[in-house]
């Protein structure tokens, strides 16, 4: 019987794996096409494509995307941790009405938050705002909550006997903040901040409503291009966008890759 | 009389209206090891919490050196404080842990580096310096934070439950180094605990605490010799609980009836004769008498029946059932000489008045 079972479960997360590698595995075999059909050919395979990519045609999207994506990292990052500091750590008045509200744009669907945007923008006269400036703050409210919730999550866990433990030596709530809460919930601001990155980079609902014409983000180069033309570029373009993530993420594992110490010790 | 470190002037403190300390008073003298002692939920942290800064008194003072403390925050009490979970820093390594108080003051390096070597070498834990909290065994866990806590040389140190973590060997070894390294440093003590042997082992003074009020407090041996109550009679060591009547017994001695049985014991504890409602009788106080030339001049004379033997290793506790259908728990040596006592046989007991205390309640 659990034979049976085992076999099931080993069988779902096969077919799951598959499910989600075999389209990439295509894309990526793609971008690798020898003739301008999106098409592969196992013993016939070309760079070509991503050379194509240096063009200014894909690189200044890219561009684009990374520095509005960077932004939003930082903006939402420190917001994020503002909030949850607020929300959990200081308990101020009215903070599970804070904690809902920062959450509530999650309920929202992206298109309708987009049009609200340019809607609420054009209202006030401030269409000038569309383009980076409108990109930014609309991906910092969709990313807000999760980087957020994630700051908020590490700071609950958080052993508040460290707190205490390092006042009872004399460390003000500056010192305490600085040398003991924050490198604590470090980690999980770190896996918030990398999502904000992410989606970020890769969003296009949103973005589809608020960029500007010739001053695109690389997702909405993609969909603009794809109205047009079918070709391995484009695979090429979807392949070096998931390297460039899987990079990101890297990184900042990396960076904030000391997990190993927070466990074990004190909890 | 020594300087007073720490005074509790009538603390009280209640959580959403539960009272939970109530009116405290307390004097603990600089260089002291004072033990707060009582069962589980009596106000022990509560009491160290604010003494520490992180509870409020919902009312009355308390004092370090003469100095009202209501509005220093925790972190300018200058007070040390060792958790039960150690609650060391996981990001620092012990030589970090260990400076982080001097860190934080401002101190310069070299003389930290000075002050965590000192620290670490008191505990015994030089040569972990570059070590971080997870990999260390939880006894040495627990000397780190005692290390941190005695690096910035505070005048008190606040310890909660410190090593009820701990397997028993390195308990009892630790009770041992504390001691030590509290006299070495001189430094107060303020020690919570509701293991009383612990509190027995290391204290210059115990204070028992009972549902948020202190019940006795005193020297460990006084408060065994002469429990107040019969709570602190029952919670410190063991003990023979019996209700009485108080009579004279003459000069110098007190007749107690057993209620509800035709047994007095006599007790040469005249002081409190009008109040008496019980008396306490330790278990190893109790003598199993062989000879019966001594038997015949006994004061306390009790025939019984052994009823259960436990073995103890060092000790037999026997459970001797005496008329009236009470029983009373004996520990004898278990290399006695002689006989060893039997399950179901005869015994006589023997109790020097001295032995029977009595208690108020
Ligand atoms: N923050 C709080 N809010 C409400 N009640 C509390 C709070 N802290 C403690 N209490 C209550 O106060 C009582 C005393 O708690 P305290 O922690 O001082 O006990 P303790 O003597 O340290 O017990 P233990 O030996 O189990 O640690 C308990 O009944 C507890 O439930
Ligand atoms: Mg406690």
């Amino acid at each position: 019987m659990s034979h049976v079972l085992t076999f099931l479960f080993w069988l779902a997360i096969v077919l799951v794996l598959t499910f989600i590698t075999l389209p990439l595995l295509v894309v990526v075999a793609a971008s690798f096409s020898p003739t301008s059909a999106v098409t592969f050919v196992p013993w016939e395979w070309t760079f070509d494509w991503y050379g194509d990519l240096l063009a200014d045609r894909w690189l200044q999207p890219f561009l684009l995307s990374v520095k509005i994506a960077t932004l939003v990292a930082i903006i939402s990052g420190v917001l994020g941790v503002l909030a949850a500091y607020a929300i959990v750590y200081e308990r101020v008045p009215g903070s599970d009405a804070l904690m809902a509200g920062l959450l509530s744009p999650l309920s929202v669907p992206q298109i309708v938050k987009g049009v609200a945007i340019v809607l609420f923008l054009s209202i006030i006269g401030l269409q000038g705002f569309l383009g980076t400036p409108a990109l930014i703050a609309a991906h910092v409210v969709l990313a807000l909550p999760f980087v957020t919730r994630m700051a908020a999550t590490s700071l609950a866990n958080f052993d508040g006997n460290l707190d205490r433990a390092a006042q009872s030596l004399g460390a003000s709530k500056r010192q305490r903040l600085q040398h003991i809460v924050l490198p604590m919930i470090k980690p999980g601001v770190l896996s918030g901040v990398t999502l904000a990155f992410i989606i970020s980079f890769n969003n296009i609902p949103l973005s589809v409503f608020l960029v500007r014409p010739g001053d695109t983000t690389l997702p909405i180069t993609v969909i603009n291009y794809l109205e047009y033309s079918l070709d391995p570029v484009m695979a090429a373009v979807n392949v070096a966008s998931m390297a460039f993530i899987l990079t990101v993420i890297f990184l900042f594992e990396k960076i904030g890759g000391f997990s190993a110490q927070l466990h074990g010790g004190s909890k | 009389m020594n300087n007073i470190d720490i005074e509790l002037v009538s603390v009280s403190k209640s959580f959403a209206g539960i009272p939970v300390v109530k009116d405290l008073n307390l004097k603990i003298p600089q260089g002291e090891f004072v033990s707060i002692l009582g069962p589980s939920g009596c106000g022990k942290t509560t009491t160290l919490n604010m003494i520490a800064g992180f509870n409020t008194p919902s009312a009355g003072d308390i004092r370090v050196r003469g100095k009202s403390q209501n509005r220093v925050p925790p972190e300018r009490r200058n007070l040390g404080l060792v958790f039960q979970n150690y609650a060391l820093f996981p990001h620092m390594t012990v030589a970090e842990n260990v400076g982080f108080g001097l860190r934080m003051r401002g101190t310069s390096r070299s003389d930290i580096a000075v002050a965590v070597d000192a620290a670490l070498r008191s505990v015994r834990l030089d040569g972990l310096a570059a070590r971080y909290p997870k990999a260390l065994s939880g006894g040495q866990q627990q000397r780190v934070a005692l290390a941190r806590a005695i690096a910035p040389r505070p005048s008190v140190l606040l310890l909660d439950e410190p090593l009820s973590n701990l397997d028993l060997k390195l308990r009892e070894a630790m009770r041992i180094e504390l001691k030590e390294i509290q006299e070495q440093l001189g430094m107060t003590f303020v020690y919570v605990t509701h293991d009383q042997e612990e509190a027995m082992a290391m204290s210059d003074r115990i204070v028992v605490m009972w549902q948020g009020v202190i019940a006795q407090q005193g020297e460990p041996v006084s408060i065994y010799r002469n429990p107040a109550t019969r709570f602190v009679a029952d919670f410190i060591g063991r003990s023979n609980i019996l209700p009485v009547k108080a009579r004279n017994g003459g000069p110098g001695f007190l007749d107690l009836l057993v209620d509800g049985t035709p047994i007095v014991l006599r007790s040469s504890h005249t002081g409190r004769s009008t109040s008496v409602a019980s008396c306490c009788i330790r278990p190893e106080s109790i003598a199993l008498m062989t000879d019966p030339a001594i038997q015949a001049g006994l004061q306390n004379r009790l025939d019984g029946v052994i009823k259960r033997i436990v073995n103890l290793g060092a000790q037999l506790e026997l459970l001797v059932e005496i008329s009236g259908g009470l029983n009373l728990t004996v520990l004898v040596r278990s290399g006695l000489s002689g006989r060893v006592p039997e399950l179901a046989s005869t015994v006589t007991l023997g109790i020097d008045p001295q032995e029977v205390l009595v208690l108020s309640d």
